[in-house]
């Protein structure tokens, strides 16, 4: 059962030590090696990475979303197996792909875990489960990518805190709406930025961002206004935002871990990743979902 | 019903050592070879994961399922690294042609060339990969199921997500084993996973058959392995005890700092230029190139 309480201990010291260190081993690093150097603006995306963390923990930090007991511990356990294994099983079995889109069906799992969950079920599950699934496939270990993948599922569990969930899910709309159009806008301005590995340049993505918009738009108000069904309109608006930070962070972080320049991390990279993943989510979010809300109707659990 | 990793206790050099110094440096290991593009170097640590596998007299019977599925997949990733050439920019960019192909296919023109750099890149690549997925094959058959737990605990982890990292580990294979009767039991009722029709959104539609059954399944099962725990207390008293006690022993050490001294040696001789990208330009020759 759920109680009332804050986290235990002073997490403020210790999210505030490892922003410092990290800032600190990030400074040292960019001015004693020899490789690419970050640039003024990878600073400031840095900074704004930064705010964000500490502005989540100052409207979050109080609320029981952060309980962990037998529940969160077993169901940790099962997202992130789950993500793992489906992860593996999409690599063997002939899945549909197109040119653009790379296709992971089974991100959808810690979305859905820390949307109907909690954030650390949310976030273990995508954590672990990008460990287990790159295992597996004998990727090695990023751990960069591994925690974005946790972000992407700890910030839809970021639901559960709020008491209007339907106010909460119509700014998380506006928020993924605007951000998705600024992305459409950027690269229509910027065509000739290149995927690092893929070659793809953003010019060939604008159609598909802007696809992307209407869907998780039209999505959202269809399942709400027409299947009168607003927890799966929440999903899909919460799901879409936790791809785009967990991207953006992995992202991101590439400016400092490969050398990427902001904009081929930004829109060569983070637009790649977050596209076809938030395709996924719009898609598949729903019918999870729903079948887990009948499931739980019909078990009475 | 859980199933279990191909576990087998066996007295070997590798088991006998502290799980929570093997998988220290297994890490070690794998952060390594990440930093490396070297394929001098890179077949030498492929040379010893082998090497590692031997010791722990791991079987190609007990292996081949994990190779058979790992293996394609590596194939395929370096296959198309080689031919495309994407991946490598950040290495390498200088670009020296030893075969140009060409052929006409459904009206359109193909020309995929292979540079010297495109196939070192490509065999650096598989050797990396073959490396990691060989180390990472030691933590599930060398380490007994029931040690994950004060392993992870070990290593720094709280209780409760030791346990639940435990946990996660012993769900993979049933729910690899669950993943493969769903995949069966639609087959029988004419879903073919192989040929999914209609356009993208009705053909990511078409995955529902196979997510649904095996998500809320497990989550549904989950309640017995919840209501367990709690029978058991489990999270009740502040302070857990775990059945097993691990012991470092002097060996144990000298593998862990073996570790940090390959890493920190790796990170070094990168900064300083010393590991880089490898390129045997004799073989130019041999190709007839320029």
């Amino acid at each position: 059962m759920r109680t009332e309480t804050a986290p235990s201990g002073n997490p403020l010291t210790r999210v505030l030590g490892a922003l410092i260190v990290a800032t600190v081993v990030l400074f040292l690093a960019n001015l004693l090696t020899t490789g690419d150097k970050a640039s003024a603006t990878g600073w400031v995306l840095y900074v704004v990475g930064a705010v964000v963390t500490m502005a989540i923990y100052f409207f979050f930090a109080s609320k029981p979303i952060w309980q962990v007991t037998t529940r969160e511990v077993v169901y940790m356990a099962i997202g992130a197996a789950l993500y793992g294994v489906l992860s593996w099983a999409t690599n063997v079995i002939q899945l549909p792909s197109v040119s653009l889109v790379a296709l992971r069906p089974a991100v959808v799992i810690p979305v859905f875990f820390g949307f109907v969950f909690g954030p650390v079920v949310g976030f273990f599950s995508g954590a672990v489960g990008n460990i287990l699934g790159d295992a597996l496939t004998g990727w090695g270990v990023y751990p960069v990518w591994d925690l974005g993948n946790g972000l992407m599922g700890l910030i839809p569990g970021l639901a559960l805190a709020f008491t209007d969930r339907e106010r909460a899910a119509r700014i998380v709309l506006y928020l993924v709406g605007a951000i998705l159009a600024l992305f459409t806008v950027l690269a229509l301005a910027f065509p000739g930025v290149e995927h690092p590995w893929m070659g793809q340049t953003m010019g060939q993505w604008w159609p598909f961002l802007l696809v992307l918009l209407v869907l998780v738009v039209v999505g959202y108000f269809v399942l709400r206004n027409v299947g009168r069904r607003p927890s799966l309109s929440a999903g899909v608006v919460w799901g879409a935002l936790g791809v785009i930070v967990g991207m953006a962070f992995a992202s991101i972080a590439d400016i400092w871990v490969n050398g990427y320049s902001v904009a081929t991390a930004l829109l060569g990279e983070f637009v790649p990743a977050a596209g076809g993943n938030l395709f996924m989510i719009v898609i598949l979010m729903p019918i999870v979902l729903a079948a887990w809300e009948s499931a739980r109707a019909r078990t009475g659990r | 019903m859980l199933v279990n990793w191909n576990y087998k206790e066996r007295n070997t050099l590798v088991q006998r050592l502290d799980p929570r110094a093997r998988v220290i440096f297994i890490l070690c290991a794998i952060l390594a070879i990440i930093l490396t593009w070297d394929l001098r170097l890179l077949v030498l640590w492929l040379a010893f994961s082998l090497l590692v596998l031997r010791l722990a007299r791991l079987t190609w019977a007990e292996m081949r399922r994990f190779w058979l599925i790992v293996l394609p997949i590596v194939l395929f990733l370096v296959t198309l690294t080689a031919l495309t050439g994407r991946g490598g920019e950040e290495v390498y960019q200088e670009r020296h042609l030893i075969w140009q192909g060409s052929w006409e296919l459904f009206g359109r023109r193909f020309a995929p060339g292979l540079s010297l750099e495109q196939l070192i890149f490509a065999i650096s690549q598989f050797t990396r990969m073959m490396s990691m997925a060989a180390l990472s094959l030691l933590i599930p058959f060398t380490i007994h199921p029931a040690q994950y737990g004060i392993t992870f605990k070990g290593l720094g982890l709280s209780d409760k997500f030791a346990v639940a990292t435990d946990l996660a580990f012993r769900f993979v294979p049933t729910l690899g084993r669950d993943f493969a009767t769903v995949l069966d039991a639609q087959r029988a009722r004419g879903y073919e996973v192989e040929r999914l029709g209609g356009g993208l959104v009705q053909q990511v539609r078409h995955l529902a058959p196979l997510i649904i059954p095996i998500t809320i399944g497990a989550i549904l099962g989950a309640e017995d392995i919840i209501d367990a725990m709690d029978l058991r207390a489990f999270g009740t008293h502040p302070k857990r005890t775990w059945v097993t006690q691990l012991v470092y022993r002097r060996r144990d050490y000298a593998l862990i700092a073996a570790g940090v001294v390959v890493v920190m040696a790796t990170i070094v001789l990168r900064s300083l230029g010393i590991i880089r990208f490898w390129v045997p330009w004799e073989w130019l020759t041999l190709g007839g190139g320029l």
